[in-house]
């Protein structure tokens, strides 16, 4: 199953609708590392609310996306992470190091409005 | 009797909580080596049970009532009436040869009253010594051309007692463990209040002693707190935890990272010098802890990420968040 990628400003939106097969994880990953650059993207954003539970392979690849994202010149921050999921990833050792992450899809945004236009930052 | 039903429900909730099956009941008997010659020995001995167990009864409430301690349980005449009934029933049961999942229900079940109106597990066994050496008086009284035969009936009654006590005391031991499961509960309700300060500002507090459990209560408080509040800086104070072990410390790594991922963050206070050496000692990695020295400051700062600004009213002339 693909997953949808929408351009709203200089911002890509991913949101994952179901839990993705390694493969489709892998094709995501390619699919948003070519959009970065085809729309010139400061921010990517990806949001998992609907997903209740993240495995390592999807960590990592999360991960991936948010290093390679940079190197092209945008942020990516993860949002929509749900209390179990925290807890499980947490429990099983998982972390998200380097990516940032917010609580929603409107957090998420304002996070990166400072990076493309004004307003306050919130800390490290 | 309203005690008696309420209890008589609670008792084979207590069979059941307490595992008491049939198996295990097995398991006793063969631990006590109860077995079925004992069982009819004791049924051997029911006609001279029915003969003197009331002047046996009428000896032992004497003596309940000679001391105040127990004097106490008997004030009502109609209490004390309803208690020698019972009391006669049990004490001929003893001898009828019976004592299978009927049986046992009904000393849990006793067991359960005794606890409930605080009768202290001394006086109980000081009622079971009475009965023994009343009954053993006797055997040897009526048995006196055999007291080979009294002597082995007396150790049959023995095992059998020894069992009867041993299931009113683990009644006794798990409604304690019960009423103390309850007070951890409602102290751990308690103790993990998430407070919101300021809006997406969270206040947690954490008092008391951690353990696996208490910190995964924690966590999940938490996080369900910053979805709920929409929380972007967390407070954690730790003043009231006395010591950190490497366990604790690891629970509170998991917390922070935990309300990461959901995009708060976490300004941990008010660790002690003790707590802060200790932590050093044991080498763990708290580079991913964000640490202000006390609650002011930890408050301060999270107001200062969130973009507050505190004014002193003498200074500007009025307090506004920027």
């Amino acid at each position: 199953m693909a997953v949808p990628i929408l351009k709203q400003g200089d911002v890509l939106i991913a949101s994952i609708q179901a839990a993705l097969s390694d493969r489709d994880l892998d094709l995501f990953k390619d699919e948003l590392a070519d959009r970065v650059g085809r729309f010139r993207a400061r921010g990517v954003v990806i949001d998992v609310t609907a997903l209740d539970v993240l495995d390592s392979f999807a960590t990592r690849t999360i991960r991936s996306i948010a290093h390679t994202a940079r190197l092209r010149g945008a942020e990516t921050i993860v949002v929509g992470i749900q209390p179990e999921v925290a807890i499980a990833m947490v429990q099983l050792g998982l972390s998200l190091e380097g990516v940032s992450t917010a609580l929603d899809l409107e957090e998420g945004l304002a996070l990166l409005r400072p990076r493309t236009g004004g307003g306050s930052r919130l800390g490290p | 009797m309203p005690i008696a039903t309420r209890s008589g429900r609670s008792a084979e909730l207590f069979s059941h909580e307490m595992e008491i099956t049939e198996e295990e009941v097995n398991r006793r008997k063969a631990f006590l080596e109860f077995h079925k010659e004992d069982a009819d020995a004791l049924r051997g001995l029911n006609e001279v049970a029915q003969q003197y167990a009331d002047p046996v009864i009428e000896d032992l409430y004497r003596h309940f009532l000679s001391f105040d301690e127990t004097r106490a349980f008997f004030a009502d005449p109609k209490v004390l009436d309803r208690v020698k009934r019972m009391q006669k029933e049990y004490f001929l049961r003893l001898t009828e040869g019976e004592y299978g999942g009927d049986y046992v229900a009904d000393r849990l079940r006793i067991g359960t009253v005794h606890e409930h109106i605080n009768l202290a597990p001394k006086w109980y066994l000081g009622a079971y010594n009475f009965y023994l050496r009343a009954v053993g008086t006797r055997l040897l009284e009526v048995m006196s051309k055999d007291p080979h035969r009294a002597f082995s009936t007396f150790l049959s009654l023995m095992k059998l007692v020894f069992m009867d006590i041993g299931l009113a005391v683990d009644t006794y031991i798990y409604a304690r463990e019960l009423t103390m499961r309850k007070q951890q509960e409602a102290i751990r309700e308690l103790s993990t209040p998430v407070l919101q300060i300021r809006d997406r500002l969270l206040l947690l507090p954490i008092i008391g002693v951690i353990d696996s459990q208490r910190a995964q209560m924690i966590t999940e408080g938490l996080l369900r707190a910053i979805r709920a509040n929409r929380a972007k800086v967390v407070v954690m104070d730790i003043t009231g935890v006395a010591t950190i072990d490497s366990k604790v410390a690891n629970h509170l790594l998991q917390t922070v990272s935990a309300a990461r991922l959901m995009g708060a963050f976490v300004i941990v206070t008010g660790l002690s010098s003790e707590v802060a050496q200790s932590l050093v000692q044991l080498g763990i990695d708290l580079n991913r802890l964000n640490t202000v020295g006390d609650l002011q400051g930890g408050i301060e700062e999270g107001e200062r990420l969130l973009g507050y600004r505190l004014v002193h009213e003498g200074e500007a002339g009025g307090t506004r968040p920027a």
